[in-house]
C-alpha cells in the first residue's frame, strides 16, 4: 500500500485494524435506529432489492446517507483538530477555536430573522457565510497583530464577541426562531443527504491530498518555527494554508452537521498514542478514528432514548470533557 | 583557501533601533568560526541574517559569489544547516523522526522515504554515537545527546555549512567537549555562536567578535583574544595565559583568558560593556 509506505512495523498493524473498525462501523451502525434491520436485510438490499419498500426508503434514503455523513464529519474534524494541532504545536488547539462555531451561530441567527420558515433551506449556507466571516475576521487581526502564533488567542476573542452578538439577538428575537438555532448549534445527522455526504468528503478529500503532499513540512514545524525555516519551509505561508484548509473544512461540516465539539481536540489526543505524532500516521489514524468515533456518537444518540433523539454535540462534549478530565488525572499521577 | 562566504556591510535596524551596523567578514572553506561577545552583541541576528530568516537587514550576503536573496529556500537549506534547540518539542518525536526532517531540503511533495533515505539516517545517527537510539523519544535524552541528534539530522541534509547558536548552553563539561569534539572531526565549515571564550579558543579556527550589533575583531584566535579588548567588551579585568590543549600530546598551545570581578565596581552590575 503506497500510502503507508511511510508508516513502519507495528504501525502498519495499526491501521489495517482501524481499516477494519471502520468498515465494521459503517455496516453494523446502519443496523441501528426504530425500525429494526438486520444485517441480512441490509446484505440483500446491497446485492439484490430490498425486502420491502420501507426497508429502501430507511437503508437508502436515511440510514446510509447519516452514517456516511456521519463517517466523513467525524474525519474532517479529527483531521481538522490534528493538523492545528501539530501546525500551532498546540495540543489544545481546537478548529472551534478560531470562532467557527460561534461565527455558524451568528450566521444561523441572523438566518432566522430574515428568512420567512419557507427559506429555511438556506440555513446551513448562512451558518457557512457565518463561519467565514468569523475565520476572516480571526485571520484579519492575527496579520494586522503580526503574530500568527496569537490566532488562537484571536479566535478565542472573536468566539466570545460574535457569541455575545448572536445572543443579542436571539434574546430579542421570537423564541420558536431561538428554538430553531440553539438545537441546530447542539449538532445534529437527522437531516443530512446523500448531498452533504458528497460536499464533506470532497472538503476532507481535499483535506487529505494537502496534507500528503506538505506532510514533511508540517513535521518540521514540530521542532520549531526556526528550525522549518532553516530546512525551506515558509513558516507563515505554510501555517496560512492549513489554517484556511481547516477552517474550511470545519465550516462545510458545521454548516451541514451543526456544533460538534471536542471531536477535533480528542481524537489526535488518542491517535497519538497509537502511531506516534509525525503528520503522515497521525492524520490517517486521526481520519479513521474520528470517522468510526462520530459513527458510533450518533448510533448513540439515535438509539440512547427510544422517544427522542439527543443532539449528536451534547454526546460529543460530554465524552470530550470527561476524556479531559482523565487525561488531566493521568497526567497528575504520572508526572 | 576560497572564500565559501562573504558578508559585506550587513545592518539590521528594528524600529529605528540598530541591532547590526555595518558587520563585514569572510568564511573560508573549512573555517570553524566562532562569534562571541557578551548577551545583546546581535551573535543570534547575525545568524538569522546568514540564514536569509530575516527580512529589512542591509548589505550584502554572497554565498558562492551569489546573494543569498537569490537562492530558494530549499537551495538555502542545501547549503545552511541550523543546529538550535531552544525550547524541548510539545509532542513526543522520536529520534528518527527528528533525523529524518534533514530529509526535507530534497524532497517533493508527496515524496516518500527511500530505503537509500533510511539507511542514510541510521548512518547520520551511527556517526553521533547514536545508532541504537532511533526509537527513543528526544524529549527523554540528555542535553548532550538531544544536540548530536540536530547534529545528525544536519548530516542528512547534507549541508555544506553547519550554523549552530549556542550549542553547548546548558549542557555539563563533558557534554559541551563531547560536540565541540564531534563538530570539529566532521571536517565541514562550521559557523556558531558560543559564550564560552575557552571552549571557542580551543575548537574554533577563527573569532568574530561583536559588541552592541558592531565588528570588533575578526581574527585568528590567538589575535581574537586580546585581553585588553575583552576587558573593554565585557565590562570585567581580564588576563591571559596559554595552556596545552592536552597535557600529555604535542599540540600546539591554545590561549586561556579568565574574568575577574572588578573591585572598584559592584561585580553584579558591571559598567564598562555599556
Amino acid at each position: 500500500m503506497n500510502l503507508f509506505r511511510n508508516i513502519k512495523g507495528r504501525n502498519s498493524w495499526v491501521f489495517f485494524g482501524l481499516l477494519l473498525l471502520t468498515v465494521f462501523s459503517i455496516t453494523t451502525a446502519i443496523t441501528f435506529g426504530p425500525a429494526k434491520i438486520t444485517s441480512l436485510d441490509i446484505l440483500q438490499c446491497v446485492v439484490s432489492e430490498c425486502a420491502t419498500p420501507m426497508h429502501d426508503m430507511v437503508i437508502w434514503q436515511i440510514r446510509v446517507p447519516r452514517v456516511l455523513v456521519g463517517l466523513v464529519a467525524g474525519m474532517g474534524l479529527a483531521c481538522a483538530g490534528a493538523i492545528l494541532q501539530n501546525v500551532t504545536r498546540n495540543p489544545l488547539a481546537d478548529p472551534y477555536l478560531f470562532g467557527i462555531i460561534s461565527g455558524a451561530g451568528l450566521g444561523a441567527t441572523i438566518a432566522t430573522l430574515v428568512l420567512s420558515e419557507e427559506q429555511m433551506l438556506a440555513l446551513p449556507l448562512a451558518a457557512f457565510l457565518g463561519a467565514l466571516f468569523s475565520v476572516i475576521i480571526v485571520f484579519g487581526i492575527a496579520t494586522l497583530l503580526r503574530n500568527m502564533n496569537h490566532l488562537l488567542l484571536t479566535g478565542v476573542a472573536v468566539s466570545f464577541m460574535l457569541g455575545s452578538i448572536s445572543h443579542f439577538i436571539l434574546y430579542l428575537g421570537d423564541p420558536f426562531a431561538t428554538n430553531r438555532v440553539i438545537f441546530w448549534l447542539m449538532g445534529s445527522l437527522t437531516r443530512v443527504e446523500m448531498f452533504h455526504f458528497y460536499l464533506i468528503s470532497a472538503m476532507v478529500v481535499i483535506t487529505l491530498i494537502t496534507i500528503f503532499a506538505l506532510h514533511r513540512q508540517i513535521d518540521a514545524l514540530l521542532l520549531g518555527d526556526e528550525s522549518a525555516a532553516s530546512l525551506g519551509v515558509n513558516v507563515d505561508k505554510l501555517r496560512i494554508i492549513l489554517l484556511a484548509l481547516c477552517a474550511a473544512v470545519t465550516a462545510t461540516i458545521v454548516a451541514y452537521c451543526g456544533g460538534i465539539g471536542f471531536v477535533g481536540l480528542m481524537i489526535p489526543h488518542i491517535v497519538r498514542q497509537l502511531v506516534g505524532v509525525t503528520t503522515m500516521p497521525l492524520i490517517v489514524g486521526s481520519a479513521l478514528v474520528g470517522g468510526c468515533f462520530l459513527v458510533w456518537v450518533d448510533v448513540l444518540a439515535r438509539s440512547a432514548l427510544s422517544t427522542v433523539e439527543i443532539p449528536i454535540g451534547i454526546i460529543t462534549s460530554a465524552i470530550g470533557s470527561i476524556f479531559f478530565l482523565a487525561i488531566m488525572y493521568r497526567t497528575r499521577k504520572t508526572g | 583557501m576560497s572564500n565559501l562566504l562573504t558578508l559585506d556591510a550587513v545592518s539590521w535596524t528594528v524600529e529605528k533601533q540598530a541591532i547590526l551596523s555595518n558587520i563585514s567578514f569572510n568564511v573560508a572553506q573549512g573555517d570553524i568560526l566562532g562569534i562571541i561577545g557578551p548577551n545583546g552583541a546581535g551573535k543570534t541576528s547575525l545568524l538569522k541574517c546568514l540564514l536569509n530568516q530575516t527580512k529589512n537587514w542591509q548589505g550584502g550576503i554572497k554565498l558562492k559569489n551569489k546573494s543569498i536573496s537569490h537562492y530558494k529556500p530549499h537551495e538555502l537549506a542545501q547549503t545552511f544547516a541550523l543546529v538550535v534547540q531552544k525550547s524541548p518539542p510539545i509532542f513526543e518525536l522520536k529520534v528518527y523522526d527528528v533525523v529524518r526532517m534533514g530529509l526535507l531540503p530534497y524532497k517533493a511533495l508527496f515524496a516518500r522515504d527511500t530505503d537509500i533515505d533510511k539507511k542514510e539516517i541510521m548512518l547520520a545517527l551511527e556517526k553521533v554515537g547514536l545508532a541504537t537510539s532511533e526509537n527513543k523519544f528526544f524529549n527523554t535524552l540528555s542535553g548532550g545527546e538531544q544536540q548530536r541528534v540536530l547534529i545528525a539530522k544536519a548530516l542528512v541534509q547534507k549541508a555544506k555549512i553547519l550554523v549552530l547558536d549556542e550549542p553547548t548552553n546548558h549542557l555539563d563539561i563533558f557534554y559541551q567537549h563531547q560536540i565541540l569534539q564531534l563538530v570539529k572531526a566532521l571536517n565541514i565549515t562550521v559557523i556558531m555562536t558560543i559564550h564560552d571564550l575557552n571552549l571557542a579558543a580551543q575548537y574554533c579556527t577563527r573569532l568574530v567578535l561583536l559588541n552592541k550589533g558592531r565588528l570588533v575583531s575578526d581574527n585568528t584566535v590567538d589575535k581574537a583574544l586580546n585581553p585588553e579588548t575583552l576587558s573593554k567588551v565585557f565590562g570585567l579585568p581580564c588576563f591571559r595565559d596559554n595552556v596545552q590543549q592536552f597535557p600529555d600530546s604535542k599540540l600546539a598551545e591554545v590561549p586561556r583568558v579568565h574574568f575577574y570581578p572588578n573591585s572598584n565596581t559592584d561585580s553584579s552590575l558591571p559598567t564598562g560593556k555599556n
